[in-house]
């Protein structure tokens, strides 16, 4: 059977490790030459061979322009055109919104809102030069409501689904679709060290709720995969989505749909 | 073309007999579903199920009525030995200003919009939740609208109804989480069907702009009726196994935009 993305070439940021790695998996198993950026060199050189065939690496800082800009031409200059990005590169810090320092918030918004801007920005004007393509912005149900202790990461995350959003809509005639991806809790890196701070500070201990996996199991009944959102990059970057654009798909076991 | 994800899955499209709901019985059938079709046009339904080929089965069965819909579902749990699919696409439109709406019009879209949706989805998930039991990845399609994520003129009772359903996809998305049913609503915009056709002049008359000109330049172009059948199937899927009460738009950006 003939993959989805037979064919496509694909961009995806951040992907040396966690969601990143596993669109790039899905999208090579899916038929698309693959480059799989990232801020570690070495990390996403391993990751690229790990996956085999046309998969190639580049080293790049998303909260540089003079870097997104290369890594866009490149990838253009090497294949001949992009017809699929994902800006995935993201991290979080966790702590309280009132008493953080101005460089804690940058820190996170440079990567997870600026980095996203310069990915999206640079590779749909190469996607229009060439007749099209797809964006999808690797976002997050924190996008859509308070998030307690990760307040840069969840306005970040807002602002790049809203930027997403707009873009989708100035570049529609130019054949760009853009859609954003907004993932519950996966059991990834960003999450696992700070469980016991999410437990103490959302008060667990005293609803009876032994730790933040069973909270977790309670809203949204088991932690989603990487596969899964990978899953949802290659419906979404595949021709079959061709009427989804200025988008916002949640995967999250029910977590958003509930106000308990 | 042929999924892994659908193979085999034994689904049920309600008013299948035409439109979104006849492609979506299409593409899931291409897919390697079972499909029970059922509609209103019981005669319809029979026939669509016949071009699928054997091994497909169609329904006549008025979403208005619970004994109907319950013995359409029951029907199709006899016939394929379970239920995997539940698509709740039946759906009707009124296409006028609300001052002008009627009541006996006004209820009898919400008996369908939305009260056909609870009548199937409460009729249809015991056989759900005993296939999820049994390691199949459940799931219940409700086919909402844009018009439920935001308002459109003349379609007072039509946007009403597909808010509900969103909402309504939402709750039983949390209640049937542990029973392993995932419940999703998708929401397409414009699509060249006979129903949006129907609603042209109207839209036109009150926006004061040709309806291909709104069409234009608030969503690109006309959805097709097959790419709702790809989130529909994307959704039905395992593909999907972690989403559930989401709603997923297919509107070329009409709703993703402010202006």
């Amino acid at each position: 059977m003939a993959g989805k993305l037979e064919g496509k070439i694909a961009l995806i940021t951040g992907a040396a490790q966690g969601i990143g790695l596993a669109v790039a998996t899905r999208y090579a198993a899916e038929g698309a030459t693959v480059v799989l950026s990232d801020i570690d060199g070495d990390a996403v050189q391993a990751a690229a061979e790990g996956i085999g065939g046309s998969a190639s690496a580049m080293t790049a800082d998303v909260t540089s322009e003079e870097q997104v800009a290369a890594l866009v031409g490149e990838v253009v200059a090497q294949h001949g055109g992009l017809d699929i990005a994902v800006a995935n590169a993201g991290i979080a810090t966790v702590q309280p919104a009132v008493g953080m320092s101005l460089a804690d918030w940058r820190k996170v918004t440079s990567v997870n809102l600026d980095g996203v801007f310069l990915t999206l920005t640079h590779a749909a004007g190469a996607m229009a030069a060439s007749g099209g393509g797809a964006l999808v912005t690797i976002a997050s149900v924190t996008a859509q409501a308070g998030s307690p202790l990760i307040s840069s990461y969840a306005a970040a995350k807002a602002g790049a689904v809203n930027l997403t959003r707009t873009i989708a809509i100035e570049m529609r005639d130019h054949g760009v679709r853009a859609n954003a991806i907004c993932p519950g809790f996966i059991d990834t890196e960003l999450v696992k060290p700070h469980k016991k701070t999410f437990a103490d500070a959302l008060g667990l201990e005293a609803m009876g709720i032994p730790d933040f996996d069973a909270f977790i199991a309670m809203k949204q009944g088991r932690y989603g995969t990487e596969e899964e959102v990978a899953a949802l990059a290659t419906f979404l970057a595949s021709d079959r989505a061709g009427f989804c654009t200025a988008g916002e798909y949640n995967l999250d076991g029910g977590l958003r749909a509930s106000l308990l | 073309m042929s999924d892994l994800e659908l193979e085999g899955r034994r689904a049920h499209v309600t008013g299948a007999a035409s439109g979104i709901g006849w492609a979506i019985a299409q593409r899931l059938a291409a897919g390697g579903a079972r499909v029970a079709i059922s509609d209103v046009d019981e005669e319809g339904a029979k026939a669509r199920a016949a071009e699928l080929g054997s091994g497909h089965v169609g329904l006549g069965c008025d979403v208005r009525s619970m004994s109907e819909v319950s013995a359409a579902i029951d029907a199709t749990v006899d016939a394929f030995g379970g239920l995997d699919l539940l698509v709740n696409n039946a759906g009707v439109e009124i296409g006028k200003p609300m001052v002008d709406t009627e009541e006996d019009e006004f209820m009898t879209l919400m008996d369908i919009n939305v009260n056909g949706v609870y009548r199937a989805s409460r009729a249809a998930t015991a056989a759900l939740a005993a296939a999820a039991a049994a390691g199949s990845d459940s799931a219940i399609v409700n086919i909402a609208s844009v018009a439920g994520v935001g308002g459109c003129p003349l379609l007072s009772a039509y946007c009403a109804s597909k808010a509900a359903v969103i909402r309504f996809s939402e709750v039983c998305a949390i209640e049937l989480r542990e029973a392993g049913v995932r419940v999703n609503a998708v929401c397409p915009a414009f699509i060249d069907t006979p129903m949006v056709q129907r609603l042209a002049p109207a839209v036109a008359a009150m926006t004061g702009m040709e309806f291909g000109d709104v069409v234009a330049v608030k969503q690109g172009r006309y959805g097709t009726l097959e790419e709702v059948a790809e989130v529909v199937a994307f959704l039905g899927s395992s593909e999907a196994a972690w989403t559930t009460g989401s709603h997923y738009v297919l509107d070329g950006g009409i709703s993703g935009g402010l202006l």
